[in-house]
């Protein structure tokens, strides 16, 4: 059975927009890897269609079938974690690995404050009265 | 306020929710296809479950060895993006099953040129609110006890203030689940009575 781990170093569960975040990704698999990466992407979940962009990925060169490798990706400027009652937008980062297509992923939150932005919450803050 | 993301109504939980089977197999339902040649029709109104029995049927043609290729039309979307066809016609065979969600969108003409071109394709089955272009496969229906059980699949349990509003939402909705489960949603989001006992 292929096992898949993939973490964020110290466990960091917030991140400010462009700062380093650094992991590390470990792996085993049962047949010979085509190609294993890390994706950096955010999706959305809520009401309605998801929307998912991967910002950015690094292949790890020559996979082996039992490997960990470190990794490490510059956040983007935008956009922010954020939640409503109708669509919350989560970054992440994810473990690929091909041809069996298994993954893992760790969420991370990527704002000004370190915290999720709630739109309720700034809505309260920026209405008059 | 419950953030999206908590919503146990999410699109990606009710995608997530298995399709219930009623009075044949999943083997049965693919014998039966192949006694069709394997060109068939999902019939059923909207919010029936035709588009969720479509996706759980997928991996099992794919078992089958069917290089299974995806069209979907909606009210939104009537016509076939141009690229996404040509690709299809290019290289049709018979390893080829069509899966096509939302047939009604084609009127009879453009149905007829439809039908002709797939003829190379190994399979064919689409999805209908009415019967007729195609034998049926399957009739998809729903009941309150059908909803009873997907509200507490997503809710872990089901109170009897959600079954109340159960019945409420069936009957409103006629039977239509998607839109019952929309409206699940947007009483959870605002935190209604309706959840608590």
């Amino acid at each position: 059975m292929n096992e898949l781990k993939i973490g964020i170093l110290e466990d960091q569960a917030a991140f400010r927009p462009g700062e380093l975040l650094r992991g590390g990704a470990g792996w085993q698999v049962g047949e010979p890897p085509r190609s294993v990466e890390t994706r950096l992407f955010w999706y959305t979940k809520g009401k309605g269609t998801e929307d998912v962009e991967v910002v950015a990925t690094e292949s790890f060169e020559r996979p082996q079938m039992q490997d960990a490798r470190p990794f490490e990706f510059r956040l983007p400027a935008a956009p922010y974690s954020f939640s409503g009652k109708l669509i919350s937008l989560i970054w992440a980062v994810e473990l690929v690995a091909q041809p069996s297509g298994d993954a893992a992923r760790v969420e991370f939150v990527l704002s000004p404050t370190g915290h999720e932005i709630l739109l309720h919450e700034a809505a309260n803050a920026t209405s008059p009265g | 306020m419950l953030r999206a993301r908590d919503n146990p109504f999410a699109s990606e939980r009710l995608h997530a929710l298995r399709f219930r089977l009623r009075g044949v197999t999943w083997e049965g339902l693919l014998e039966r296809f192949a006694a069709l040649g394997h060109r068939g029709s999902l019939v059923g109104p909207e919010g029936s479950g035709k588009t969720t029995l479509l996706g759980a049927l997928l991996p099992r043609f794919r078992e089958l060895g069917f290089n299974v290729r995806q069209l979907r039309l909606t009210r939104d979307q009537p016509r076939f993006q141009p690229p996404a066809l040509d690709e299809l016609w290019r290289d049709l065979g018979s390893h080829d099953l069509i899966l096509l969600d939302g047939a009604e969108q084609l009127g009879p003409l453009r149905w007829r040129g439809f039908l002709r071109r797939t003829r190379p394709a190994g399979g064919l089955l689409i999805t209908l609110h009415r019967a007729g272009r195609l034998p049926t496969l399957l009739e998809c229906g729903t009941s309150p006890e059908l909803l009873d059980e997907l509200v507490a699949d997503l809710l872990g349990e089901l109170t009897p203030a959600a079954r109340r509003r159960n019945r409420e939402l069936f009957q409103r909705h006629a039977g239509n689940l998607r839109l019952v489960l929309r409206d699940w949603y947007d009483c959870c989001a605002a935190g209604t009575e309706a959840l608590d006992r």
